[in-house]
């Protein structure tokens, strides 16, 4: 028997949950089939949470799942164009055409869809960033020069708590585009998921008594990202994503972490997203966004 | 004596590739057990630690190298941060007053020595007027800065007690930078 999980045709993090809902159980006893014909855009999140699904799935031992490929030859071109399909190679057996990923001059995809399993691949990946990212982040959003400095910071902490914290590998992505939903501004999105044990899991043994009946997915997040707190002993740990939301409280910009059946989120005045939102239908591991908005000219 | 350090060197032998950005904790790690071995087998005063090679310190690494270099007690060797453009003092900065501690930068430009991190606002003053007046006892900052001697006191011991300036007998010295 084989189960079709929909991907949605605005896949990103808000239609994340329908995707995840459609697992069922986790995880799934029957074969799963991707359906991907129909989706029109997928934002990073979206791309690299359905690798996620795929590694899951190998390392929950599970049968290698179909995925089936956009219909839109434009959306293909992008996947190609953003490294998905080279990495889904190995995850899912792609059924459908797909084209070969071409680069010309500059992109807004400025970190095609990697894999993060170690230390070096953080540095690779913070070394490859710091060009696109100065042209992106001060060139077209106005941030300031040092900006840069900044989103590679939070680009490399938010890659080191896969190496530290999942357990096993993930993956990275980032890209800008025009918000033009919700912001009606150009954006640039980190995103970055694992399929690892997830931020309860990982928090249990160190911060769970605290919390008490209120300990779960939920109440691991506000542990993290609110209090700074992480499973380490070490007094200097928990800072990276508390220096995140710093900045971004600065730059008007949202973070979102969802765990297992949780999501929080710091909420600029521009998005109407819930701080947080539990019971969600279980996915594995983490998966963070960060957005990052164009600054508004200020009024005079 | 001063001994220079050069983070870009430690930071290529210690991945052992031509990266500027010191990043993650396990480089982190790597480079301050680096510095702790060259200055094992040194018998300098001051070590200067030289950032100039380097493009980016997170916030990860600037925990494992200059924090826990800091947080190691006081050894024989007073820190100093050398070649540190303005962009890149704020993770140091962020980490250090996590940490309430405290280290002096010298900006490319060899100006004058900046703080980055915590230390208590009437020692800040306290350094910024050793740095600009050279050696100082504690009824000489009073005069300089209007104060009661109890207060120049407690400003001068809290930056020797960070590490900010070196006394010899009654007098607190700037540390060395060049």
């Amino acid at each position: 028997m084989t189960r079709v999980v929909e991907v949605p045709a605005h896949f990103d993090d808000r239609s994340f949950d329908s995707f995840a809902e459609g697992f069922g159980e986790w995880p799934p006893e029957p074969k799963l089939l991707f359906d991907a014909r129909a989706t029109q855009w997928a934002s990073p999140y979206g791309l690299i949470g359905l690798l996620t699904a795929g590694q899951a799935l190998a390392e929950a031992g599970r049968e290698k799942p179909l995925l089936t490929v956009p219909t839109s030859d434009e959306v293909k071109r992008y996947w190609a164009r953003a490294g998905f399909f080279q990495q889904a190679a190995e995850l899912f057996e792609l059924h459908g055409k797909v084209p070969r990923a071409t680069t010309t001059g500059p992109s807004d995809v400025l970190l095609d869809v990697t894999p993060v399993r170690a230390s070096e691949d953080v540095h690779s990946v913070v070394d490859k960033i710091s060009e696109g990212a100065s042209r992106i982040l001060h060139g077209e959003l106005g941030l300031e020069m040092k900006a840069t400095l900044r989103f590679s910071m939070a680009l490399s902490e938010a890659c080191q708590n896969i190496v530290e914290h999942a357990g096993t590998s993930g993956w990275v992505a980032v890209q800008a585009y025009t918000f033009r939903r919700r912001l009606g501004r150009r954006v640039v999105v980190i995103a970055v998921s694992d399929s690892g044990v997830g931020f309860r899991r990982s928090l249990e043994s160190t911060h769970a008594k605290r919390f008490g009946e209120r300990w779960g997915d939920g109440a691991a997040l506000e542990a993290a990202l609110i209090q700074g707190v992480s499973r380490f002993r070490d007094p200097g740990r928990g800072q990276g994503l508390a220096f995140i939301k710093r900045f971004l409280d600065q730059w008007e910009g949202k973070i979102s972490i969802r765990s297992g059946t949780a999501r929080l989120s710091i909420v600029p005045s521009w998005d109407e997203d819930a701080p947080l939102t539990e019971r969600l239908a279980y996915f594995p591991g983490s998966q963070v966004q960060i957005i990052i908005p164009a600054q508004q000219a200020e009024r005079p | 004596m001063i001994q220079t350090i050069r983070i870009g060197h430690l930071l290529r032998e210690a991945v052992a590739a031509p990266y500027r950005n010191l990043v993650t904790r396990p480089t982190g790690a790597a480079v301050r057990s680096r510095i702790e071995e060259t200055l094992a087998g040194s018998r300098c005063l001051t070590a200067l630690l030289d950032f100039s090679e380097i493009e980016l310190v997170d916030l990860s690494c600037a925990d494992e190298v200059v924090a826990k270099l800091l947080l190691a007690g006081p050894g024989a060797c007073f820190f100093v941060l050398q070649g540190l453009r303005e962009d890149q003092h704020e993770a140091i900065d962020h980490v250090l007053t996590h940490h309430r501690l405290a280290v002096a930068a010298v900006p490319p430009d060899k100006g004058e020595p900046r703080l980055l991190g915590w230390v208590p606002s009437d020692a800040r003053e306290a350094f910024a007027c050793i740095c600009d007046r050279g050696p100082l006892g504690v009824a000489d900052l009073a005069r300089a800065m209007g104060w009661l001697e109890t207060r120049s006191r407690d400003a001068l011991r809290s930056l020797a007690a960070h590490r900010l300036v070196r006394p010899i007998g009654e007098v607190y010295h700037p540390l060395p930078t060049a």
